[in-house]
């Protein structure tokens, strides 16, 4: 019985809203509607488990509402609120559907109670978001979404087939915390894996978001990965193996991130690393961890579609999202700069500013367990981030070499869109309680104490000096038009032409074998026709022939059979 | 009006032989036989539903009809999977029929009137198969199936048409009667009977080598269910008009082919029998070859229907899967992929026919940005694709769910990454169409001012696309009417 | 007009001049000044308070900064060691590929900063 609508359905009856109104204006303004209901909605939620439906024998729990599922639920209303918002210009409905698709997708995933309805939305974000990269209408995005796709649903399959062995393993379907110990589970592990960007299963991200339309990259960074990321904390808090997956998370995006040339894939090797921490967090699995798990996802999808944001109103203005092709854009767009510099100094974790007060919750969780590797990994990667992006991001978008490209300030509703987000980030920064009342577990954590302010602003500032000591020898690697390798190499590279030449083989194998296949039953056609069939006739007429011949001698053969 | 079960089941079979001779008679007057022809599938669909009413998902009682020798009759009855076929294809007949008098006005193809006589007889075939109570009874109306689908699949005349007509004739031919028959005479020689028996009628009587030679020669003797090597009619009957393709080679025929499977699975080895002999485990792994092979051949295929013939014979696989995996769940799920395939398959079929009307393009990469001209055709097309893909919210999910137990059951992993790198092969080969369709531009725009062709053309995808939500959330109904087929009712 | 930036007003907004002025390469080492200053103000800010941890690393003066300086300088380093070896031309995927196509000009508003 559905005693409550899932809030998920709220954002899909405004997707049908919008595609049955002419285009204009409406459709953005429900876009923006919506997730404030949605939101108001969450923020009001009892505890529970609510809306269970009964399908093809199971129960499914659409609607389990707790404090992990709902800190996450209200983090994703406000990123679609601010998502639409800064997409206020566009009239395309195809993207303002997927929008809210994929949102609504997003959120019921993160109330889904068992692990079929956590496949369909999973598979549900999965087919709404690729629209987002293909709204951009070339070539390049048709081929990467489709790449992005097959990725995405693969993860979905997985999960599937994870969840029917585990079915009929434990006759459960709930979705809680598993241990890994069957290939069941495992699969399940692999799926959301997939999904947050594990090492080497990582490169769809850098693949796609940079490939997605200005506004949808904003969209996109949003929810996919955090939705793994609260899987990951649902069913697998505690793994230890996590551990050491995040700690390689948080490390090799930055090294990638720091040649890299296209801002937005920048940003997105970045998005990768910050995931990282959050699946430490998962893995360390503590009351501490978890709290800094869900709280740097929240300060995280804020200031990570800031950046977007800004980056992408940079490319609505100039065409380019490319650090080669930029720089000294602060004059005309100073606004932007501002903002931009709002977000890098979060995600950089200056005191003051969000990232502050949320990722020293996982940091310090894994010194509290004296796990020294893992602490100096964080520690480095912290400073890594620095580089990309609180320095690369803004310096050579906004500031360093003067491109002479003088593009007007970005539209109002996007600096709008990043003026609120640089107040979320900022609040959060200066203000963390609210957001650690919205935590799954209660939370004994001062970050404002000499020692963390200090220590941080010392690995900051010295990391700032080493960059200007960097680039004044010349040592800093200059931004050059170019594209590095990643694990993309083997599908976009090697795989295809695999597949193309196994392909042509098997069809060549296969036509060889039919044409002899055809032949044969030609001639043995031909010859019985002219033996015992009647001559010619229509050819509608001749197998009419045939079929009586062959009814005889299946009698005939019946009767022999029947008196032996 | 209510009949009684005989009185229907012989309805549902007579109506369309009526509507064969309705459409000799009346071939001059176009509207008259179209109208009557919908009044037929009209008729039919509610003689099957009259059925149902009476029957519900249990087994009726046998009628026989003539009896030739002691166990060897020609005789009916009603079980739930013979139940479920004839309302699938009575249902899709009507749909169809409305598509196919938009598509061969629309196209201004020749003959109107055997086309629809053929198409009604091969109706009365598929009521025949799924409504009869042996295998015997069933041989028979599978090869008037053939026989009365020929004309159909040479239709255009051309000899193209008439070439790929012989393929398809010779094929299915060859195999029914040059293996199957034998493997039907076999089975007669060593029990006695032909009849549809709950268990299986081979059990305790054969050993297993036998049963596993006697299951090949089904499995390879059932040409209509496309199982490979045997599949090259399927893509040769594609130069039939696009009906024929969407109601017959989606729908009745194929159908007809792997609901044999299922019957023979079921009726006559008996899912059990077939589990502790293991006969079954190499018709597992060649369908799962099909599965996986058919796919990579849809991939590198430009032409349209030749695709989605592609996609069939793989999909097909998947019924066949479920019927060697031998388990109860693996019989759900293959007979439950019997409809939700059906339904997203014609929607596809009917999609590139309501493409072919408009712009007579029968090649992919000559539908580049086609979908936003014709946004219902290409959107009833993503939600076939998505359905088959098996994704939520649409049926084929559902399946795939239960193929996946089912393989989850018989402890098949390699069974479950088949079905896994199916789902994406299929992602691979049917939505490049939707999403170059909808966002690339092709360079001359030579698409400008086309739209939709006439409702009887875009309606009926329409429609069919929504079944396929609605057999999301009704996919449960199903399971439980069929049931009894796996001994639980 | 690269060359004038710094010399000709070019009726920027306020906020926009605030940032050129740090653009200005005559403005460098005011900025480079103030950031060694900081720093050397955070390493001695060590000596005012009782410094704990839970490795004994972390109750060194200046540990952190140490470790900031030199693992950012490792991390650049390394980073341009990687670049030698997986750098590729930019149409490497093909030249209508994601990475080297241009961002259609349709979905964007591209103005110019006006003059008035």
């Amino acid at each position: 019985m559905i005693d409550m609508m899932p809030i998920s359905f709220l954002f899909f009856a405004g997707a049908l809203l919008i595609a049955a109104l002419p285009k204009g204006s409406s459709g953005a303004a429900i876009s923006l509607f919506i997730p404030i209901i949605a939101g108001w909605q969450v923020y009001q939620l009892p505890a529970g488990t609510f809306a269970e439906i009964e399908l093809m024998g199971q129960t499914l729990e659409m609607m389990r509402v707790d404090k992990l599922s709902r800190v996450f639920a209200l983090i994703f209303c406000i990123a679609a609120f601010l998502g639409n918002l800064y997409a206020w210009h566009v009239r395309d409905k195809v993207q303002q559907l997927a929008a809210l698709f994929y949102s609504g997708s997003a959120l019921g995933a993160v109330f889904a109670g068992d692990l079929i309805t956590l496949f369909f939305y999973w598979e549900g974000t999965a087919i709404a978001s690729v629209f987002l990269i293909w709204a951009r209408g070339t070539i390049g995005a048709y081929h990467t979404g489709l790449r992005y796709l097959i990725i995405q649903i693969m993860s979905g399959v997985i999960l599937l087939a994870g969840a029917a062995m585990l079915w009929r393993e434990t006759g459960s379907i709930a979705f809680d915390l598993m241990t890994l110990n069957s290939l069941g589970t495992w699969l399940i592990f692999l799926s959301f894996g997939m999904k947050c960007a594990f090492p080497l299963l990582h490169n769809w991200l850098q693949d796609s978001y940079p490939a997605a339309t200005v506004t949808g990259t904003v969209i996109l960074s949003a929810f996919t990965t955090k939705l793994a990321v609260y899987a990951l904390a649902r069913g697998f808090a505690g793994t230890e193996i996590l551990i050491y997956i995040g700690a390689i998370m948080t490390l090799f995006p930055i090294f990638f991130a720091e040649i890299e040339n296209d801002l937005r894939r920048v940003l997105a090797y970045s998005l990768n690393n910050q995931l990282g921490f959050m699946v430490v967090g998962v893995g360390i699995g503590t009351e501490m961890a978890l709290n800094g798990t869900a709280s740097h996802a929240f300060a995280h999808i804020l200031y990570k579609a800031l950046l977007f944001m800004s980056v992408g109103a940079v490319l609505f203005r100039t065409g380019t999202s490319k650090a080669s092709e930029l720089g000294g854009l602060c004059r005309t767009m100073p606004m932007t700069a501002f903002f931009c510099l709002i977000g890098a100094a979060s995600i950089s974790a200056f005191p003051l500013f969000s990232g502050f007060v949320t990722k020293s919750l996982i940091i310090d969780a894994s010194a509290k367990k004296h796990m020294v590797l893992i602490w100096a990994v964080l520690v480095f990667a912290s400073a890594g981030v620095l580089s990309h992006s609180g320095i690369k991001i803004p310096y050579f978008t906004f500031f360093g070499h003067d491109s002479g490209k003088r593009p007007k300030e970005a539209p109002f509703h996007m600096l709008l869109a990043m003026g609120l987000t640089a107040f979320l980030c900022i609040a959060i920064g200066v203000f963390p309680d609210p957001l650690y009342a919205l935590l799954p577990y209660e939370v004994d954590y001062k970050p404002y104490t000499p020692n963390h302010v200090v220590g941080q602003m010392q690995l900051l500032c010295f990391a700032l000096l080493a960059f200007v000591v960097l680039m004044k020898s010349g040592l800093h690697p200059p931004e050059i038009r170019s594209v590095n390798l990643d694990t993309d190499w083997t599908y976009r590279k090697a795989a295809p032409s695999i597949m193309l030449s196994l392909g042509r083989g098997l069809g060549e194998l296969l036509r060889s074998f039919e044409s002899a296949l055809t032949s044969l039953t030609k001639d043995s056609l031909t010859w019985l026709e002219r033996t015992l069939g009647p001559e010619g006739g229509i050819s509608a007429g001749r197998p009419l022939g045939i079929m009586a011949l062959w009814i005889v001698i299946l009698l005939a053969l019946a009767l022999i059979v029947g008196y032996i | 009006m209510m009949f009684d079960t005989p009185t229907a089941i012989a309805l549902s079979m007579l109506l369309p032989a009526a509507g064969v001779i309705a459409n000799l008679l009346l071939r001059h007057s176009a509207n008259l036989r179209d109208s009557i022809t919908f009044a037929v599938t009209f008729a039919t669909f509610l003689s099957v539903l009259n059925i149902l009413a009476n029957v519900g998902n249990g087994t009726s009682e046998t009628y026989t009809l003539v009896t030739i020798l002691p166990g060897l009759s020609l005789s009916f009855n009603v079980e739930p999977l013979g139940l479920l076929f004839a309302i699938l294809a009575s249902g899709l007949w009507m749909v169809t029929h409305i598509y196919g008098i938009g598509y061969m006005r629309g196209n201004k193809e020749k003959n109107h009137a055997r086309f629809f006589a053929c198409f009604s007889f091969a109706i009365f075939s598929v009521m025949g198969i799924a409504f009869s109570a042996n295998m015997f009874t069933l041989f028979l109306f599978y090869e008037a199936l053939t026989v009365s689908t020929y004309p159909l699949v040479a239709h255009k005349g051309t000899s193209e048409a008439i070439r790929g007509a012989r393929t398809y004739l010779g094929i299915l031919f060859t195999t029914s009667i040059g293996i199957q028959m034998v493997a039907i005479i076999w089975t007669f020689a060593i029990t006695g009977t032909l009849d549809f028996t709950q268990g299986g009628i081979l059990e305790g009587k054969v050993s297993t080598t036998l049963a596993t030679i006697l299951l090949a020669l089904y499995a390879f003797g059932i040409g209509k269910a496309a199982l490979m090597p045997f599949h090259r009619w399927l893509p040769a009957a594609m130069v039939a008009p696009t009906p024929v393709s969407a109601l017959l080679h989606a729908v009745a025929v194929v159908k007809a082919g792997v609901f044999t499977m299922l019957k023979v699975g079921i009726y006559i080895f008996g899912i059990d029998f077939l589990a502790e002999t293991g006969a079954s485990e190499w018709l597992m792994w060649l369908a799962a070859f099909s599965i996986v092979a058919a796919s990579v051949v849809a991939m590198t295929k430009d032409n349209l229907k030749a695709r989605l013939a592609y996609s069939t014979i793989s999909q097909l696989s998947y019924i066949t899967l479920g019927v060697a995996l031998a388990n109860s769940m693996g019989v759900m799920g293959g007979s439950l992929h019997m409809v939700t395939h059906a339904v997203g398959k014609i929607t596809l079929f009917m999609c590139a026919g309501s493409i072919y009307v408009v712009t007579h393009k029968t090649e992919i990469s000559q539908m580049t940005g086609l979908g936003r001209r014709m946004p219902i055709t290409f959107i009833a097309f993503l939600i076939g694709s998505l359905s088959i893909i098996g994704l939520p919210p649409f049926g084929g999910s559902w399946s795939k769910w239960l193929l996946l137990v089912s393989s989850a059951d018989a402890d098949e992993l390699m069974m479950i990454g088949v079905l896994l790198v199916s789902s994406l092969l299929n992602v691979a080969y049917l939505l490049p169409l939707v999403a170059k369709g909808f966002f690339l531009r092709s360079e001359a725009d030579e698409f400008a001012g086309v739209k939709e062709g006439s409702s009887f053309v875009w309606f009926p995808p329409a429609l069919t696309a929504f079944g396929c939500v609605v057999l999301f959330f009704y996919a449960g109904y199903v399971q439980s009417f069929l049931e009894p087929l796996i001994g639980a009712g | 007009m690269k060359e004038e930036t710094s010399k000709v007003p070019e009726n920027l907004p306020i906020t926009g001049r605030f940032f050129a002025w740090f653009t200005d390469p005559a403005h460098a080492k005011y900025i480079i000044g103030f950031l060694v200053i900081l720093c050397v103000g955070l390493f001695l800010a060590d000596f005012t308070y009782k410094k704990y941890g839970h490795f004994e690393a972390e109750t060194y003066k200046g540990f952190y900064g140490a470790y900031g300086f030199i693992m950012f300088t490792a991390l650049i380093l390394a980073a341009k060691t990687l670049r030698s070896f997986i750098n590729r031309p930019e149409d490497y995927y093909g030249s209508k590929a994601i990475d080297s196509e241009e961002y259609p000009e349709a979905q964007l508003e591209k103005l110019e900063h006006s003059h008035d």
